[in-house]
């Protein structure tokens, strides 16, 4: 529930619905897309690009597993299986059979969501514990199994897919800088959010939620729990499968790994960092999770003319950084940062009588 | 009331029996209800009035008989498609979705009437839209109005004072427009106003031209279920006693034996 400004009043329903309900929203809308799109790439330099197009690429990655955990109540312990299909199904596409790069991504997407509703299956008999072991089984079976022994040998590439610059286009446009990948990747981002958050609002969204809540009621309204629960992986995965797309613009040469377990892993601290339930959430998760990494790569750089073990020691202490995230939010920040940030929020919309 | 003047047989429980391991809840009940009626199940507790709703809309499958809804058979099929034919409820122990708000909840029971998809829910504009703002005006008009819950339609619901919480829960029931309602004990742990409100309630759903819902009710506060019923039926350990008019239960001998040591049919809970 979210609370409005002192003294505004609706009068009609379809004000309920707006998405930015206020004059005030709207604007601060405006700076972010001016943030995004000019202040950022233009002004930020090659280096914060960088950080923001990791960010929309974790953003991407994470709104699956927020779909799967935080609305459906399905957990999911192995996202970065289906990122994976949908890198390796656009790589494929594109440079195989010479499709349109944002063709590819799609049925990147649709094949990535076929693919998590067959993992998704045992959803229909098995719940909690049983179905983290089916996700598991998803990333080993298809990232180190299919992916790295059959997959990587078609057309006789060996262990990795060469993505030659130029390879990835889109029209007459060639996606050659890091700077146009981070354009598409925020518009991808910013659409699948949109999308995802009004799936949310419509029929189908309230059902996950409503499976998520209480299955026995969900089903006593009329709610097909299987097919609900089935066509949350489908989209969880359709999402999951056009991050990897994406991703692949990014890369000179693509692996398995990219793709390992340890990335699913971090999805999911994500989106506990961020809050589970919270579409802002994913987005404040992925953003303090890349930061944070970025701080302490900026901490270590330093170091390690007088400790150089710490540079074959930086992954150990980026797991040991993201443990100890997720612990500490747990404990002092359960409801994650989109709760601290409701708060403000509405501390701020009920000023001056905020008790 | 002559229960002559009562539509066609709605709902038909035939031989129903349902054993957990070796108790057996229902043994051979069989009854029917007929559309427009307030059937109330009374009995004891522990009599199998809960086991016999969820038989009734799928949450249970008996081991032996059938049901039947509007002449089709439904003994077999799946708990959402009886939703689907227009049987909703609430239950004993409220089942609401706790961390939506109240109009989300009754949303939810405007399910099956929707038809947004993936792709159109998606994209929202439009199609989806639309729909939503007529749920929304539809619950406006008919539920929250008929209910009385202006003041708490953005609360969420699992900070409301049980009394509401009993109230939305019959607002989803309504939501889904359904052709029969199982009310499983809807006056359960409600003050003496609200007993009221309720009772009013159940019986606006059921005789409003709008509504004409048929309404099996299973309730222990007698005062109610007399005054507002068209016929009773009276279970006890599993079995049926009896069904008939109001009248004709709290005469019969048996159903007297059965509540022996409750005290008078209408001293209870008031
Ligand atoms: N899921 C279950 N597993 C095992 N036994 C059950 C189950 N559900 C009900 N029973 C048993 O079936 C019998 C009937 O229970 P039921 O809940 O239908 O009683 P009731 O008539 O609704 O009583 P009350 O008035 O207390 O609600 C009880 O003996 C109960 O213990
Ligand atoms: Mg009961």
């Amino acid at each position: 529930m979210q609370y409005l400004p002192c003294g505004i009043y609706h009068e009609y329903y379809q004000q309920d619905h707006a998405w930015w309900q206020t004059r005030f929203v709207i604007g601060k809308m405006i700076l972010l897309g001016i943030f995004i799109f000019y202040i950022l790439p233009f002004w930020g330099g090659l280096y914060w690009v960088g950080v923001a197009t990791l960010t929309i690429y974790t953003i991407m990655g994470a709104l699956g597993v927020q779909l799967l955990i935080g609305y459906c109540g399905q957990v999911t312990l192995g996202h970065a299986a289906f990122i994976a299909v949908g890198a390796y199904t656009a790589t494929l596409l594109t440079l195989q059979l010479h499709l349109p790069y944002l063709l590819s991504m799609f049925i990147g997407g649709l094949v990535a969501g076929l693919w998590s509703v067959l993992f998704g299956l045992p959803s229909a008999k098995v719940k909690g514990f049983y179905l983290i072991m089916t996700s598991l089984a998803a990333q080993f079976v298809t990232v180190d199994f299919i992916l790295t022994q059959y997959v990587s040998q078609i057309g006789g590439r060996g262990q990795a897919f060469s993505l030659p610059p130029g390879s990835i286009t889109i029209g007459p446009l060639v996606l050659d800088s890091d700077l146009k990948v981070y354009f598409l990747g925020a518009v991808l981002t910013i659409l699948l959010t949109m999308g995802l958050a009004n799936l949310l609002r419509s029929k189908v969204g309230r059902a996950w939620i409503a499976i998520r809540d209480n299955d026995i009621a969900a089903e006593t309204m009329g709610i097909n729990i299987i097919t609900y629960k089935l066509m949350a992986f489908f989209v969880a995965g359709f999402i999951g499968g056009i991050a990897g797309a994406f991703w692949v613009s990014t890369l000179a040469a693509l692996s398995p790994e990219h793709f390992q377990w340890f990335w699913s892993l971090w999805l999911v601290g994500v989106i506990l960092i961020g809050g589970v339930g919270s579409i802002y959430g994913t987005i404040f998760g992925s953003l303090f999770m890349v930061l944070i990494m970025e701080g302490l790569k900026f901490i270590i750089i330093p170091l390690t003319p007088v400790y150089p073990a710490l540079t074959m020691k930086f992954l150990f202490l980026k797991e040991a950084t993201f443990g100890l995230a997720i612990c500490l939010f747990l404990i002092y920040e359960p409801n994650g940062l989109a709760y601290r940030w409701w708060q403000i929020k509405n501390y701020f919309n009920l000023w001056p009588f905020s008790y | 009331m002559p229960s002559d003047h009562f539509g066609p047989i709605m709902l038909k429980v035939n031989d129903v029996s349902m054993f957990f391991g070796k108790v057996a809840a229902l043994s051979g009940v069989s009854l029917d209800v007929r559309e427009g009626e307030i059937h109330s199940i009374i009995g004891p507790n522990g009599a199998g009035k809960t086991v016999l709703l969820n038989c009734i809309n799928g949450l249970y499958h008996p081991q032996k008989g059938e049901i039947s809804f509007k002449e089709q058979d439904i003994t077999k099929i799946k708990t959402y498609h009886r939703a689907e034919l227009g049987i909703s409820r609430t239950f004993q122990k409220i089942e609401l979705f706790r961390g939506m708000t109240v109009l989300d909840n009754i949303r939810l029971g405007r399910h099956i009437h929707l038809k947004s998809g993936i792709l159109s829910g998606f994209i929202y504009l439009g199609k989806t839209a639309k729909e939503e703002i007529k749920t929304r005006e539809f619950i406006e008009e008919e539920i929250i109005d008929l209910l009385e819950i202006e003041s708490i339609r953005n609360k969420t619901v699992g900070m409301l004072p049980y009394g509401l919480q009993k109230r939305v829960e019959l607002g989803r029931a309504l939501a889904l427009n359904p052709k029969l309602l199982l009310l499983d004990e809807p006056l359960a742990g409600l003050n003496l106003e609200e007993v009221e409100d309720m009772a009013r309630f159940i019986l606006d759903i059921s005789q409003e031209k709008r509504w004409k819902v048929t309404c099996i009710l299973v309730e222990h506060d007698m005062g109610v279920v007399m005054d507002i019923s068209d016929r009773i039926s009276v279970l006890s350990f599993g079995n049926k006693i009896t069904t008939g008019t109001p009248s004709e239960v709290q005469n019969n001998a048996q159903v007297i034996e059965a509540y022996l040591g409750e005290e008078d049919l209408y001293a209870t809970r008031r």
